[in-house]
């Protein structure tokens, strides 16, 4: 563990989140932007474990950690069965054929 | 401590124990599970599931109400904080719990008055009810990181279902799934903003907040501690833009149309009040903590933050009204108008967070911010009334002619003469006009943008919009009473209203509470200013 600072931790969940980013901006997937919304919450998650190490925030960190897996879980759970809906009325979960609603 | 000295204290405690105060949250998930429960072994044929889900939400409203007498009233937190600080029962909270109760006990029963759903889909519909009014009430009482991201996720998620509950429909498919997929990633954003400002201040505990914010910055300015302050500053802008998605506000607002028109009027109704009010009670207690004005750092943080939501809440109303124009289907256009009175409220909440930043420098500061934050909470209260009333006639007109759109409404006033006199009542009560509920609360929420405009000149910027989007709004509002009362029937009408005694003497029953809100303002304003009390926040 030696060598290994609290910005390491920071920099790969900044990296985590980036990426998760990214995947909301460019994937037109429905289920594709889910995933990309697993790694933002996890970029959070990996923050929020090295601010328990690391700092005073100590074992509220962790547990915020827990309880951020199990709403990750809840929330992918409802997602997809809104996804699967979409699919069969639409026959795609491509969220650029979402568009008969707009002005 | 042990397991077994920690079931001890419970019983010596008995009633002090924290489970006293947390009894409405405790009947609502008990309704939850009772609703869901009655359909084994047949016995929702003898106890429907609305029947459990109204008697919880009504049971839950009386103890809440009643609750509210026991509320400290002190200036001390300690006495305030339940669970080992992770809720916090001041009287902010206290107000807030009853506003959302009393408006979940209202929208069921606009459900079972419309018969929204079958007998089949009952226990599924209120269970996801009830489920997101219980995270709606732990976002008004959090006191901590954890309680309140699980408080806006418990009561997202729910959300979304409801908005794709008939699955058959295009429509609604598509509402739920962008609602979704921008909820989710609303989440993700806000959760990684409070991860970067917990770590920094290096606890999770809002009270816990200004020490170490006192730690940190002392008597520095911001520019001698530039790591943290930059820190910081991301994580609330990620915050703010995670709140924002909450409560449409521009540019987070593009869900919001999409949502309301592919939900039910009934399920609309519900995101459009009790999910923003919830939001706006978080919102305020989030930043109360960490603008603490005794810091200068974080009082010159907090002003710009204030000017900063000045200027969005500008471009909220005045996007909202815009876009609201043109509409033809009543729930979009509900849906523009819930954007823009967003940004009203919003309005409110930028006038108050300049005021408290700067009540160090200003005599009268404190004060003017207490005024700010009843103003709020007047336009609350109104809010629910006005914004029911209107979505539940759309709600009920749609029961008649299978229509929301307002081409197809042309001339129907004329049949039903007290339904239609409602909806002008909360249509004119949203516009502004007086004697209704709407003009006192704006009359507030504008006299705090005077009080803070000599502080900064921007204000008075956000009080012209603020006017000219009063007088703007009326254009589309009077719009719909237009078609209905002075538009000849046409060949597009679909068909005669004929209301119920049961719909009639419900829209009543809520639009009464808007007549007295603009008429007997001492009746009500003692409760808003018991509510933003010193002792609160």
């Amino acid at each position: 563990m030696d060598g290994v600072g609290l910005e390491a931790y920071l920099i790969v969940g900044a990296i985590l989140f980036g990426c998760g980013f990214a995947c909301l901006l460019v994937k037109r997937n429905a289920i594709a932007i889910l995933m990309g919304v697993e790694l933002l919450l996890n970029g959070a998650n990996l923050n929020f474990l090295a601010f328990a190490r690391f700092t005073s925030l100590g074992l509220d960190g962790q547990v915020i950690g827990l309880f951020v897996i199990v709403l990750a879980a809840a929330e992918a759970a409802v997602a997809l069965a809104i996804a699967l809906n979409f699919y069969n009325n639409h026959l795609s979960i491509d969220v650029d054929s979402a568009k008969e609603l707009k002005d | 401590m042990t397991f077994a000295e920690l079931v001890a204290q419970w019983l010596q405690q008995g009633l002090k124990s924290p489970l006293g105060p947390f009894a409405p949250e405790l009947v609502i998930s008990a309704a939850i599970v009772g609703a869901l429960l009655v359909r084994l072994g047949g016995f929702d044929r003898a106890i429907p599931a609305w029947f459990v889900a109204l008697g919880g939400s009504l049971l839950a409203l009386l103890l809440a109400v009643t609750g509210l007498d026991d509320v400290p009233r002190t200036l001390a937190v300690d006495d305030q904080l339940l669970f080992t600080g992770l809720l916090r029962l001041d009287p902010w909270a206290a107000f807030f719990r009853v506003y959302v109760l009393l408006f979940t006990a209202l929208i069921v029963g606009l459900i079972v008055l419309t018969r929204l759903v079958d007998h089949e889909d009952n226990p599924d519909l209120f269970a996801m009810l009830l489920g997101a009014t219980l995270g709606m009430l732990l976002m008004c009482s959090a006191n901590h990181v954890l309680m309140l991201f699980l408080g806006i996720e418990m009561a997202s998620i729910p959300s979304y279902a409801m908005t794709g509950f008939f699955k058959g429909r295009r429509q609604s498919g598509e509402a739920a799934l962008k609602f979704a997929v921008y909820g989710a990633a609303a989440a993700g954003i806000l959760l990684y903003g409070l991860s970067l400002v917990c770590g920094i201040l290096g606890t999770a505990d809002l009270q816990e907040f200004s020490p170490k914010l006192a730690l940190i910055f002392g008597d520095a300015a911001l520019g001698d501690r530039v790591a943290e302050t930059r820190g910081l500053a991301l994580g609330l802008i990620l915050i703010l833009a995670g709140f924002g998605f909450k409560l449409s506000l521009v540019p987070f607002h593009f869900w919001c149309p999409d949502a309301f028109e592919g939900a039910a009027a009934e399920i609309a109704a519900y995101l459009s009040v009790a999910s923003k009010g919830a939001a706006f009670a978080a919102l305020v207690r989030f930043l109360a903590a960490i603008f603490d004005p005794t810091i200068p750092a974080m009082a010159s943080m907090g002003y710009g933050a204030g000017i900063v939501l000045g200027g969005v809440a500008i471009l909220t109303a005045t996007l909202g009204n815009l876009a609201a124009y043109p509409q033809t289907n009543l729930k979009r256009l509900f849906a523009y108008s819930t954007i823009a009175h967003a940004g009203y409220l919003l309005m409110g909440v930028a006038a108050w967070l300049v005021l408290l930043s700067s009540s160090l420098v200003r005599q009268d500061g404190t004060p003017a911010a207490q005024r700010a934050l009843e103003g709020l909470v007047y336009y609350l209260v109104a809010y629910l009334f006005m914004n029911l009333v209107v979505f539940a006639a759309t709600a009920m007109i749609r029961n008649q002619i299978f229509s929301e759109d307002l081409r197809r409404w042309s001339g129907l006033g004329a049949s039903a003469p007290l339904l239609t006199g409602c909806l002008a009542v909360g249509l004119f009560s949203l516009i502004g006009v007086p004697p209704f509920g709407g003009f006192i609360g704006k009359l507030f929420v504008f006299s705090s943008l005077v009080d803070a405009s000599s502080l900064h000149g921007i204000f008075w910027i956000v009080l012209a919009a603020g006017a000219i989007n009063t007088v703007f709004s009326l254009f589309y509002y009077v719009k719909i009473l237009r078609v209905m009362v002075l538009s000849p029937r046409s060949a597009e009408t679909a068909g005669e209203l004929n209301v119920e005694w049961a719909d009639n003497s419900y829209l009543l029953m809520i639009t009464i509470p808007i007549v007295v809100l603009g008429l007997a303002v001492p009746l009500v304003l003692p409760i808003c200013q018991w509510a933003a009390g010193p002792w609160s926040l």
